[in-house]
């Protein structure tokens, strides 16, 4: 069944409210009305706050971050980006290609349009990709070899897919409440009130928060077309080159533009005499992909209405068996473009 | 029915004693000097070098001391109503860059210090990370920095202070190294004189007061009686949430400045203090040196033909440069907070210590719930407002960007910020510009900042969040700080009128300007008395 709107789960299960998450398709927008328009932007780190250490000074664990891989194992990349690291014969690095984009979209093409995902993968990931290598039968395999092994053409981290992004936005536009009454607003126990995604990482407590923030003020929201997750941009003011050379031209976006980029690859641009290996950021050698991932900030964009349009009384946090957490799966459930699971 | 009592109870935190005789001053208590004179050695002989060290030992000024004299400080401003000039103290404070400890002690000593960024030192490398221009078109961002960096390497820093110039002078002559300590004694590169403006005590040269937001840091004096280093004035909070020590002053774990103490984790909770790669390393801390220098002509001019341009525009009506100017830093000049006072300075707050720094960004600040007994109010001013058709203070601004307070940064929740807060010591140099015109002389800030670690702390405000267009939240770049490379730096800001639409100020040059700087360890006193001066 194809639905117009989410139902307004959390508010109606608990008594009384209004929806504010809204599906701009069908229910239109009132129009944007946050200044500057940047507001409505939330961004984190790239490289999975889970992997860094923990007293000052303390060294990020980024061999931790990128153990070897074999088919049929996720990424434990969880911040919506993930890469995949290619050495040559003596060891050093020769690129490190970067994706943020969501597996259902490649499952949807698994089941519609096979021939477009293998072109994808001959494109991005290498020319000697097979059918075979990527379907058992006619289902798709999105822990094949060449996104994990050998390459990572999208997201293979369980929770990194579109629809869990749209859910989370979704669960974060309920305001709750804590056991004394009190709106939980902070962002690490909204996350657990919640119980939307993971409160270790950089991204899920900073999307939740900004997007409750946006509630609170009494606003609709949602996320902005096209919805998506992506890199706004490297930061490689640091990134040098033997002979203290720039490395203008390493990071190359392949699907996307700046600022909107789905995947991006740093290497040397065509006839430079040098390997990533060579580079150095802020004096450091580049051993690991995740020393790039670090001065990558993503981002998305999220849309609210006209402020003061809902004022929703804030709802007790999700207990064992969350009735929000169900009712929005339910209603999610029914969206039209969603990947098998 | 009401609840028991026991559950409303709060467990006590137990804080750690803080070893006062062996932490430098200046680091937990700060020198808080109108006169500050900063002297860059190089050390020749290491024999020498220990002698001299030898001999200014018992000047290394100690927390204990500093803790006392500002207390005393405190008590007499707070009986008289002004600062008690009779009131003297001179202080002096050392650090050590990499290469000076390595020679003092062993290129593997001077390795297992735990911080990258001090171990690569403040060159090349960490001032392109920092996003420092390359003025002549250079490759080495340090190549015309008259000291540090590449071609002014400093082995030792020398911090002293007093509140009284002459003491000063006569300090530095009997402490520096002279021909007593021997020809090949530490030879004086540099040598630079901070000043407290005059014209406007307290107030950096683009006009505004600095040094109004430091963290609390916790931790005892004394443990009998209960002494703590940072007074306690607030209720504690629920558990999980933040604790204040006064209103907008979080408290932080020891461990987040000096080494060999417990520190606060990414989530917030206390975690013993890490181990050390040697026992000496105890009680020292990282040490920061930026000589920052400020165009400030150039500044005045930019807000004053920015703001003319804004003032048409239907989002910011008859804006001021002195408006403009506050959205920049977050502050207006007096120091009161933008947050608290959107319209317009107010002094009267600014002057308020329990309300000039109690404000959140992202939440209406909640009003202070006082211990009881410790006989304070806070002023009654407007408290900080959420706006809701978009932010009251800019997310560029300044001071958002090197705190974000309450909002969630690109980097976690707002409990993460607590292990990015620095303790900042800077001082004013050069005079004051009275005139529109740049005179040409150089002016701007020594800016000194002790933390545990500078690539977790110092670095991350500077690259990942000032230079940064998209963290800590989106917004812009920090146009008093920010620097880069390639683009015009950018901020976002939101009107001030409701229901019109914000602007993008694009700033095509930097009025701050790096002009050398280091990065350097502050040893406690024990081990410069046990190991650099013996060997
Ligand atoms: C010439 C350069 C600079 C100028 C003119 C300047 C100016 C100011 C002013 C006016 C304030 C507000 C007063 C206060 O809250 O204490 C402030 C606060 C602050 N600044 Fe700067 N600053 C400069 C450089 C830096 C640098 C390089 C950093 C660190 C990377 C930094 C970090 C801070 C921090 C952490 C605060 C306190 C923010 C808060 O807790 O609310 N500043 N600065």
């Amino acid at each position: 069944m194809k639905i117009t709107q989410f139902d307004a789960p959390g508010n109606i299960a608990h008594g009384g409210g209004t929806c504010q998450f809204y599906n701009p398709v069908t229910h239109g927008l009132t129009g944007a009305d946050v200044t500057p328009a940047s507001a409505g932007e939330i961004t984190w780190n790239g490289f999975p706050r889970k992997f860094l250490g923990t007293a000052p000074g303390g060294a990020a664990d980024f061999a931790g971050a990128e153990p070897t891989l074999t088919s049929g194992h996720s990424r434990n990349q969880d911040e919506y980006l993930e890469w995949h690291v290619t050495r040559n014969g003596s060891g050093k690095i020769t690129s490190v290609e970067f994706t943020c984009e969501g597996y259902d979209y490649y499952e949807f093409l698994g089941r519609e349009a096979a021939d477009i995902l293998l072109g994808l993968y001959q494109k991005f990931i290498s020319p000697a990709v097979r059918h075979a290598d990527l379907f058992t039968g006619a289902q798709y395999q999105k822990l094949n070899r060449w996104n994990t092994a050998d390459g990572a053409m999208h997201l293979t981290q369980q929770a990194n897919n579109l629809f869990a992004e749209v859910i989370l936005a979704a669960e974060a536009t309920v305001r709750r409440r804590d056991a004394v009454g009190r709106e939980v607003t902070a962002a690490i126990p909204l996350t657990k009130c919640s119980q939307f995604g993971d409160a270790r990482r950089n991204s899920d407590p900073t999307i939740g928060s900004g997007v409750n923030g946006f509630a609170r003020q009494g606003r609709m929201i949602t996320l902005a077309n096209p919805v998506g997750l992506y890199i706004d941009h490297l930061d490689d003011a640091g990134f040098r080159l033997p002979g203290d050379l720039p490395v203008d031209g390493w990071f190359q976006i392949l699907r996307g533009t700046p600022a909107h980029t789905l995947r991006a690859v740093f290497a040397p641009p065509r006839g430079a005499a040098f390997t990533v290996s060579d580079v150095t950021i802020g004096g450091i050698p580049i051993k690991f992909g995740g020393q790039i991932a670090q001065n990558i900030t993503m981002r998305l964009t999220g849309v609210a209405s006209v402020a003061n349009n809902v004022q929703n009384t804030p709802i007790p946090c999700e207990g064992a068996g969350g009735a929000v957490h169900t009712a929005i799966a339910v209603a999610a459930s029914r969206l039209p473009t969603r990947g098998a699971s | 029915m009401p609840r028991a009592k026991s559950v409303a109870r709060k467990k006590l935190v137990s804080e750690p004693l803080l070893d006062v005789h062996e932490i430098q001053g200046n680091i937990l208590a700060g020198f808080n000097k109108d006169h500050q004179r900063l002297v860059g050695l190089r050390i020749r002989g290491v024999a020498e070098a220990r002698k001299w060290l030898a001999r200014i030992l018992p000047h290394v000024s100690s927390l204990a001391e500093v803790y006392q004299f500002n207390a005393l400080f405190r008590l007499r401003r707070s009986r008289l109503g002004r600062d008690p000039v009779c009131l003297v103290a001179s202080w002096m404070n050392i650090a050590f860059s990499r290469d000076g400890l390595a020679q003092l002690t062993s290129d593997s000593d001077a390795a297992a210090l735990p911080d990258a960024a001090f171990q690569i030192g403040l060159t090349k490398d960490r001032a392109d990370l920092l996003g420092d221009p390359t003025p002549g078109g250079e490759t080495d961002p340090t190549a015309r920095w008259v000291i540090g960096g590449t071609n002014h390497p400093v082995d030792i820093l020398m911090i002293l202070a007093s509140d009284d110039k002459t003491r000063l002078d006569s300090l530095v002559v009997q402490l520096r190294p002279a021909p007593m300590d021997g020809l090949s004694a530490p030879e004086i590169i540099w040598e630079e004189q901070g000043e407290t403006r005059t014209d406007l005590p307290g107030h950096e040269h683009f006009g505004f007061k600095d040094g109004v937001s430091q963290p609390g840091v916790r931790g005892l004096i004394s443990r009998r009686p209960r002494i703590y280093l940072t007074p306690r004035l607030l209720k504690a909070p629920g558990t999980g949430e933040i604790a204040f020590a006064k209103p907008g002053q979080p408290l932080i774990w020891p461990g987040q400045f000096v080494l060999g103490y417990p520190f606060g984790d990414r989530d917030g909770a206390m975690q013993p203090a890490p181990p050390l790669g040697r026992a000496w390393f105890k009680n020292g801390s990282f040490l920061v040196f930026r000589r920052l220098e400020q165009n400030v002509a150039g500044f005045s001019a930019f807000l004053k033909a920015e703001a003319d341009r804004l003032s048409k525009t239907a989002g910011f009506p008859g804006i001021s440069a002195e408006h403009l100017g506050a959205l920049f830093v977050g502050r207006w000049p007096s120091g009161a907070p933008v947050s608290r006072t959107p319209g317009g300075d107010n002094p009267d707050l600014a002057a308020d210590s329990l309300s000039n720094n109690d404000f959140l960004f992202t939440e209406d600040t909640p009003p202070p719930v006082f211990l009881p007994g410790v006989g304070v109010t806070a002023g009654t001013f407007p408290r900080a407002m959420e706006g809701s058709k978009g932010p009251v203070c800019p997310h560029a601004a300044h001071i958002f960007k090197v705190n974000p307070r309450d909002s969630a940064t690109n980097l976690g929740p707002d409990i993460d910020t607590l292990t990015r807060r620095i303790l900042r010591r800077g001082i004013p140099f050069g005079t004051p510009l009275t005139s529109l015109e740049d005179d040409g002389a150089s002016r701007g800030l020594h800016f000194l900042s002790y933390q545990a670690s500078i690539v977790d702390q110092f670095e991350i405000l500077q690259q990942n969040w000032a230079n940064n267009t998209g963290a800590p939240t989106s917004g812009g770049n920090d146009l008093i700080i920010g620097q880069t490379k390639t683009a015009a730096r950018t901020m976002d800001l939101p009107s001030l009128v409701p229901s019109q639409g914000g602007e993008k100020i694009s700033a095509p040059v930097e009025w701050v300007k790096p002009t050398g700087g280091g990065y350097f360890f502050a040893p406690s006193i024990g081990a410069i008395r046990d190991v650099l001066a013996v060997g």
